[in-house]
């Protein structure tokens, strides 16, 4: 939970005992309080009733001149022991009729499974009051009460167990050798159910000794001389208001235990607990030798960085509608923190689309969503982003929440990747858009807004919009629901739209129509976009300008026809040479580049390519390749060689592409 | 043709629930049915000697006997005390020879009027600190408060009540100690019942709305501009609400089961102390009622739940989707009853 270096092992199984530690205590002190105890417990002297503690009786006398501490004591062992039995009992029929139930399965597998279900569905104190009361009140009574139901969750565990263990080749085997039912169950299918079982028991043990002491407490439990918690309370009540020492110790000692295993519990089975979605989105583990981050930079100190000359405000072409300049985010990983995007700079002019490209994991997503706040609240952004140019520019990165709401939605909308996921499953189609409208400022009444929402999906290429808005998500196809999505991005007409792979997962046909929409935006509306895709003939139908990622680094960037006609960088024409073209004679091997993707900016100490790189050099694992400007203006590499620079020594032409 | 889709699939799968709930009901008969064979002592001597006001002759137990028909198989007497059972007819206590039925329709009015308060205590208390577990991401207040929710469910009632009754009744005199009088008396009954159910609903609620906010539509939300609070009631918690609605109902449950306890501490004349007072006496035919009545409640809270998430959320209406339905939530309930009295 905190950060710095650790030993998760070590460190969870030191906290596990120290939850147990009142258990543990519980134990001890049941099986030594003959022992332990000063006085006996059952001894009275009236003529010493109700004296406060002294150090002849530590936690004072109760009414009939008895030693608190000593009824305390005595009073874990009386405790401890119906708890044992109950556990006892119950974890030995519990496991047996689960284990036999699991190894036979059919009918009589269904029958005690019902049965199961029927009793841990049962008030398990109801039940246990009403065979007090029909059984009168003692410890074997107790144990017999508290016994018929907790059975059942153990009889659930072992046959779960069991009934996995059945079909295994290891029992077949078994059975071949002549080995009898008996001995299977109980020699190699019990053993193993015993263990999860009596893990259960660990946390198993409040609700007995909160059952015990809830029925003494009644009178229904154990009985008067004997010393019980519960009991000790009931019959101290009286005398409450005078003797303190009366009322605290037996609840002190009962919540202890019952709050410990409680605790216990929930750590365990906090240790099944399946990760959160975002933990698996997050990128994985360092590598040894990671470079540490830079200094921290609080986000939100960080000035922005100075706008590079030559992109001087006035001027229409040089306006830019998002100007990102040395942006970088991290995430926390083991107490530090690794960079998944490291100094990344582009910018969107009016009515133009940059098409973000790389392979998975490349860091292409984050670097598009984080201008906009949309990253895992751990992830940490730097640098500069700023939408706009004049009066109307917002820095984008580490504003307060409420300026985020003012931008988000009503200046730039967004469109997800799966679009299954992103839309919430509970609400219609028209609830989203109506939300996304009202946001945007232009709601009114509820039919005027579900107007406005009609019109933008029909404008997202939807033919009938009313039926669509009243369909829940999960009855629309992938298109439909990506339509949807653009409907709500376009909701506060936005300066900027970011479409986060926008047609992938959809089929071929699906796919060219929805470009089609998203061209007919730009072309209608002089829609700037970002567009986040590894699917290069994606980016060739739409974009403008290209920045190719890799490894969270900006590789290649510059303008479209550029870019796939004179690439420089190795990686982009690994890229350009997996996608097949026409014109290829059938049975072409596509070429494809070695090795793996996904590592991190910092992973490596010179060029992040240069495992996969064929041009790679000794120079390359030593010194990280800067952007440069290449022969026309605006498409800039980042490599040592400059294969696609017509003078580079490689030789290689600029036609090579 | 959809909206009758929806209404059939919806239809489908009350009836199926209301099939399963009914055996699960009738199972609960049979037990209570059965504490008769587990009784200790012979009922028939019990009530005869309660109607003599001594302990009675042979002649009159027997004859008690062949009224009660006692002689008939157990099948039989099982038939004819649930069909009785049915309209409301429990038999005679053998403390009071009088009719157990009125008495019990009596007194749990207390007991509903108890459990209503208290679950109003747990749902506001519970839900408010969930929440705020939620959405802050970490911190002392936090821990503070998850602490604090197991704690309070880790406190017996009836310690819970002592304290409550030193402080507030004894120490500050805000409160009458015990008693059914006055708002003021309603008080510290409705915490000692309602704070602990409040304890284990907050620690659902941060966990299950946490995990909702987590969801990329949380992310899409935002990315529309939508609020905090927006997002946390629209998307949030409607997404948590099947494992919340479950524990809810369990919670609802066991405050029922709760009531025996504070009804008895708080001197409150509702079924809760009618069963602690049958159980004192072995009074077999009004234990039957109370346990007929608090558990088929119990399961019935229980049971309401889980019908309630099934049709809050539109995928588990099938019929023209194919998809399985979320996993139940049988796991988070599973483990909150260990914690549960």
């Amino acid at each position: 939970m905190t950060g710095g270096p650790r030993d998760p092992a070590g460190r969870v199984w030191v906290r596990a005992v120290l939850v147990a530690m009142p258990l543990i205590l519980f134990a001890i002190v049941g099986v030594l309080a003959p022992v332990l105890a000063p006085a006996d417990p059952t001894a009275n002297d009236l003529a010493a009733g109700l004296l406060p503690p002294s150090p002849e009786h530590v936690l004072g006398t109760d009414q009939l001149g008895r030693d608190q501490l000593s009824r305390l004591l005595y009073g874990a062992q009386i405790s401890l022991a119906v708890t044992s039995a109950v556990l006892a009992v119950s974890l030995t029929a519990g496991a047996a009729i689960g284990a036999v139930a699991g190894y036979l399965g059919g009918w009589a597998d269904r029958v005690v499974s019902r049965v199961i279900d029927v009793v841990v569905s049962l008030p398990g104190m109801l039940v246990a009051l009403a065979v007090i009361g029909v059984r009168g009140p003692g410890v074997e009574n107790l144990v017999l009460a508290l016994s018929l139901w907790s059975w059942a969750p153990y009889a659930r565990i072992a046959r779960a167990r069991v009934a996995g263990m059945r079909g295994s080749p290891h029992l077949d085997a078994l059975r071949l050798l002549g080995a009898g039912r008996g001995r299977v169950i109980g020699r190699h299918l019990l053993p193993p159910a015993l263990a999860p079982c009596l893990v259960y028991a660990s946390t198993d043990v409040g609700t007995i000794v909160l059952g015990v002491a809830t029925l003494s407490f009644l009178g229904l439990g154990v009985a008067p001389p004997h010393a019980e918690w519960g009991q000790m309370l009931i019959e101290g009540r009286p005398f409450l208001a005078s003797a303190w020492w009366l009322a605290y110790p037996p609840g002190i000692a009962i919540t202890a235990v019952v709050f410990a295993s409680n605790l216990l519990g929930e750590r365990l089975a906090a240790g099944e607990e399946r990760p959160s979605v975002l933990r698996m989105v997050r990128p994985g583990r360092a590598r040894s030798g990671q470079t540490p981050e830079p200094a921290r930079a609080a986000v939100t100190a960080e000035p922005p960085a100075p706008i590079p000359p030559g992109s001087a405000h006035g001027s229409p072409e040089h306006q830019t509608v998002l100007l990102v300049r040395d942006l970088s985010v991290s995430y926390p990983d083991r107490g530090e923190r690794r960079r998944v995007v490291a100094g990344m700079s582009y910018e969107v002019r009016p009515g133009q689309i940059l098409a973000l490209v790389g392979e998975t994991g490349s860091g292409k997503t984050t670097a598009a969503l984080a201008p906009f706040g949309l990253l895992d609240p751990d992830a940490r952004v730097t640098g500069s982003a700023v939408l706009g140019t004049g009066p109307g520019a917002r820095q984008l990165v580490g504003p307060a929440p409420g300026e985020r709401r003012q931008i988000n939605g009503r200046r730039v909308g967004v469109v997800f990747q799966d679009s299954a996921a992103v839309l919430n499953p509970l609400r219609t189609i028209g609830a989203h858009v109506d939300e996304a409208v009202r946001n945007a400022g232009r709601g009114g009444r509820r039919a005027a807004t579900r107007r406005v929402s009609e019109e933008l999906l029909r404008l997202a290429g939807l033919p009938d919009p009313a039926a669509v808005a009243r369909a829940s998500p999960h009855q629309l196809s992938g298109g439909m629901r990506q339509r949807a999505q653009i409907a709500m991005a376009l909701a506060g007409e936005p300066e900027l739209l970011v479409a986060d792979e926008p047609t992938s997962a959809l089929d071929v046909t699906v796919q060219a129509q929805l470009l089609a929409v998203l061209a007919r935006l730009r072309d209608e509306l002089a829609m700037s976009m970002v567009i986040v895709s590894h699917d290069l003939a994606v980016v060739a139908r739409l974009a403008d300008s290209v920045a190719v990622m890799y490894a969270g680094r900006i590789v290649e960037s510059g303008p479209l026809a550029a870019v796939i006609n004179n690439c420089d960088h190795p990686y982009t024409r690994g890229l350009l040479d997996a996608v097949p073209r026409p014109g290829t004679a059938p049975g072409t091997r596509f070429r494809t580049m070695p090795g793996q993707a996904g590592t991190g900016p910092d992973d490596a100490e010179g060029c992040g390519f240069a495992p996969r790189c064929p041009l790679a050099t000794a120079a390359c694992v030593h010194e990280p390749p800067a952007l440069e400007t290449l022969v026309r203006a605006a498409h800039r590499s980042a490599c040592l060689h400059h294969p696609g620079r017509p003078a580079a020594a490689g030789g290689r032409g600029a036609d090579s592409c | 043709m959809r909206s009758t889709g929806r209404l059939a699939t919806a239809g489908g799968y009350v009836t199926r629930w209301a099939v399963d709930t009914a055996g699960v009901l009738l199972a609960m008969s049979l037990g209570t049915f059965a504490l008769v064979l587990l009784a200790r002592g012979d009922p028939a001597a019990v009530l005869a000697a309660t109607r003599a006001g001594r302990p009675a002759t042979p002649e009159q137990i027997e004859a008690v006997r062949v009224e009660l028909g006692l002689g008939d198989p157990a099948p039989v007497r099982y038939l004819r005390w649930l069909a009785h059972a049915c309209t409301g007819d429990f038999g005679l206590s053998l403390r009071t020879n009088t009719p157990v039925g009125p008495e019990v329709a009596d007194r749990l009015g207390v007991t509903l009027a108890l459990v209503a308060g208290s679950t109003a205590v747990a749902l506001v208390v519970g839900v408010s600190v969930g929440v705020t577990g939620a959405v802050l991401q970490r911190g002392v207040l936090r821990g503070t408060l998850r602490t604090a929710a197991l704690l309070a469910t880790s406190v017996p009632a009836f310690w819970l009540s002592y304290l409550m009754v030193l402080i507030l009744a004894l120490r500050l005199r805000l409160v009458p100690t015990s008693g059914m009088a006055g708002l003021s008396t309603w008080v510290m009954p409705m915490a000692v019942l309602g704070l602990p159910a409040a304890g284990v609903l907050s620690r659902v609620v941060a966990v299950t709305l946490r995990e909702a906010l987590d969801r990329p539509y949380v992310r899409a939300a935002q990315a529309r501009g939508s609020g905090p609070l927006s997002i946390v009631l629209r998307d949030g918690l409607p997404n948590a609400a099947g494992p919340i609605l479950s524990v809810a109902g369990f919670g609802i449950g066991s405050l029922l089961v709760g009531a025996v306890v504070v009804e008895q501490i708080f001197g409150w004349p509702g079924l809760g102390a009618y069963f602690v007072h049958a159980a004192g006496a072995r009074d077999v035919p009004a234990l039957q009622a109370a346990t007929l009545v608090m558990g088929g409640g119990f399961i019935l809270a229980n049971r309401c739940a889980d019908v309630l998430q099934g049709l809050i959320d539109p995928r588990s209406r099938r019929g023209w989707d194919t998809r399985p339905r979320r996993a139940p939530s049988g796991g988070f309930t599973a483990r909150l009853r260990r914690g549960a009295t």
